[in-house]
């Protein structure tokens, strides 16, 4: 009896000890995430919610955020055809831009990834080169090359193509041509992420049953690096609907967009509730289109499990 | 009438020759194995056939067509690779499918074609599985029944076994054989072990540094090593040296093995030095003889069914593999003085 009393205290001893171990393990991983946590909890997700809050508030033209509740900062929003005509805008703006980076990605990153040795990194540095350059400079330089007598207009009018300049500048086009320069670096890294998983042996396993090349590239190749194509599309998608720089300077106040939007409620009009309410519209709009974009993917393709 | 032939097919990489001047003939229905250690050029020759590398100068011919240098989605061969390559994205049947899709043959015909082919793997009900969902022995058998659904001429096996443990090795490689034989398919296979290649070939092709060695059934390879990679690579040998006392005429030579002489087949002159291999299973031990060779038996080990006595002779060991029913491992001490004996017939030679 007093024997196995004093086992069960020891088992109990030990039980306790070994919790102890794995809660300390446990401590450990979270002090690793701690500085990430931390930063995006204060600068991040704290802000988001008093945004998100403010959203709610009335306007007060003294204070800026009045003190009673409200729904109407949605309502103005959602009852407004100005406005959702820049949300429209936005997005379509943002599903261009992406749909162009994954045409022109796929076949640099393509051909970088059968590419061996120095001359890959090479590569790879020149498709990155475009993050090197102040977004600033960059859709300047755009603005040298599109305005109405710019070098694009001049040598088509040399050429003799045509009469007057066409608008290039200020134009939807402009914006989707100078994000589609930023963005898609991001674009070509992801699926070149995707394209070197993809097991050589099973292109040739394609081959080998008879599939040409071109057969081989739809029905296997492609299908294998759809997860790449959605994490950059995901990327570039995100920071083409939220970006300000690029609309600001290429667009101008003829293309506005709902980052524009926020920024002339802030810190033009000091509307700040409706500049949240609009903020929050968007990330709504920006998270649903990735949600039903990943649904679309994933349904076409059980087999592969989309990162 | 050879089915598939390798006439002179040579490959390089970087000035190295990896296939030199290969030559073989596999007649149809036939299964060939290619043995030898890594870098040897077998998986170089099979990725030729198979259309996968170019080759550098000579031909490879099927059933009477030149087909080097169509690309591999036109040669009509199966393979089943090392490490499966099942599409991922594809169900089982999808994946034996494949290739019947690309080949325009109707619906219905499909159907019928793809489970046959998974009942032949013994793998009905996995149609709808996807490869992640199957164990390694399960997608070797899914790869298989991919590679015979659309009935190539020849079946390209690049170690297909490597990958999956003991016990199902052994079963997967008897599976193998069985639907081979079955369908009567031609087949080449890619091994660097030297037991999977005895056990399953018809024939086997033993290659070192880009050359066929020899090319033999699996008894004869093993008896009778033409070369010395031969007898080295196959099996166990031991290695000694005798000196030829007296030759005769016809090849034949009195040799003594340190006294211990034999009348046997070689080609020496009196007081030659020569080489020869011994299996260790062809060398008896007795502790009480007229002849032998007089060793220490200086370690013993029970291995089940035999035992292995490492036998010490002046700067020398010899490994003998002796059955525990002919002889008792207990009535041998270590560190005893034994006679060892063997069949001159067993010797193999060596060509200096």
């Amino acid at each position: 009896m007093q024997a196995e009393l004093e086992m069960n205290q020891e088992q109990e001893i030990q039980f306790k000890q070994m919790k102890k171990k794995k809660s300390k393990k446990r401590l450990d991983s979270w002090l690793l995430l701690l500085p990430a946590l931390s930063i995006f909890i204060f600068f991040f997700l704290l802000p988001l919610v008093f945004l998100f809050i403010t959203s709610f508030k009335t306007f007060d033209a003294a204070t800026g955020i009045g003190h009673d509740w409200t729904l109407q900062n949605y309502a103005k929003f959602i009852t407004d055809q100005f406005y959702l005509g820049v949300l429209w805008r936005t997005v379509k703006i943002a599903l261009i831009t992406t749909l162009a980076a994954v045409i022109i990605s796929y076949p640099v990153a393509y051909q970088i990834t059968k590419i061996r040795g120095r001359m890959k990194n090479y590569l790879t540095l020149l498709v990155l080169s475009p993050l090197l350059i102040s977004m600033v400079i960059r859709c300047y330089g755009w603005v040298i090359l599109l305005s109405n007598n710019g070098v694009v207009n001049n040598a088509l009018m040399k050429m003799g193509l045509i009469d007057k300049p066409l608008t290039l500048l200020y134009t939807e086009f402009s914006v989707v041509v100078g994000m589609v320069h930023v963005l898609f670096p991001y674009m070509v890294l992801s699926i070149m992420g995707s394209l070197e998983r993809i097991d050589p042996s099973v292109i040739r396993a394609s081959q080998n049953l008879g599939a040409g090349p071109i057969r081989t590239f739809f029905s296997v190749v492609l299908p294998l690096t759809l997860p790449g194509i959605f994490a950059g599309s995901v990327m570039v998608f995100s920071l083409a609907v939220s970006s300000f720089v690029t609309p600001a300077i290429l667009g101008g106040p003829q293309v506005k967009v709902m980052s524009f939007l926020t920024y002339e409620q802030v810190s033009t009009i000091l509307n700040w509730p409706f500049g949240s309410a609009i903020g929050f519209l968007l990330i709504f709009i920006a998270t649903i289109t990735i949600i039903i974009y990943s649904k679309l993917l994933t349904r076409s393709e059980k087999g592969v499990a989309i990162q | 009438m050879s089915y598939l032939c390798l006439e002179n097919v040579m490959k390089t990489f970087n000035k190295t020759e990896v296939v030199k001047k290969m030559n073989l003939e596999i007649k149809k229905g036939e299964l060939v194995s290619f043995l030898g250690p890594s870098g040897c050029g077998k998986t170089t020759t099979l990725n030729m056939i198979a259309g996968f590398l170019d080759v550098d100068g000579g031909s490879i011919v099927v059933d009477g067509k030149p087909v080097h240098l169509l690309p591999p989605n036109k040669r009509e061969m199966g393979m089943v690779f090392q490490n499966y390559a099942l599409f991922p994205h594809m169900t089982v049947f999808d994946n034996v499918a494949y290739g019947l899709k690309l080949r325009k043959v109707q619906k219905n015909e499909i159907n019928q074609r793809v489970l046959e082919a998974l009942e032949m793997v013994r793998l009905s009900g996995y149609e709808k599985r996807y490869p992640k969902e199957l164990s390694g022995g399960q997608q070797q058998r899914v790869s298989l029944a991919r590679a015979l659904v659309i009935k190539p001429k020849v079946l390209l096996l690049d170690e297909p076994l490597s990958n999956l443990d003991a016990k199902l090795r052994q079963e997967m490689r008897e599976e193998i054989v069985e639907i081979q034989k079955k369908v009567g398919i031609t087949t080449i296979f890619v091994t660097h072990d030297q037991e999977e290649a005895l056990a399953i070939s018809d024939r086997i092709a033993v290659m070192y540094e880009g050359r066929i060695e020899q090319v033999d059934t699996p008894v004869a390879i093993y008896n009778q090593p033409q070369t010395d990679f031969v007898s080295r690579f196959i099996g166990e040998v031991n290695q000694i040296q005798g000196h030829v006392v007296e030759s005769y005429s016809g090849n034949q030579c009195k040799v003594s093995f340190n006294g211990y002489q034999q009348v046997l087949t070689c080609n020496g002159k009196n007081d030659d030095l020569v080489d020869f291999y011994l299996r260790p299973e062809k060398i008896q031990i007795y502790q009480e003889q007229s002849e032998g060779l007089r060793v220490r038996v200086e370690r013993k080990m029970f291995l089940g069914a035999k035992t292995r006595y490492i036998l010490q002779l002046k700067n020398q060991q010899l490994i003998a593999d002796i059955s525990n029913t002919v002889l008792n491992p207990d009535q041998i001490l270590e560190g005893q003085d034994v006679l060892a004996v063997w069949n001159p017939e067993e010797l193999l030679a060596t060509k200096k």
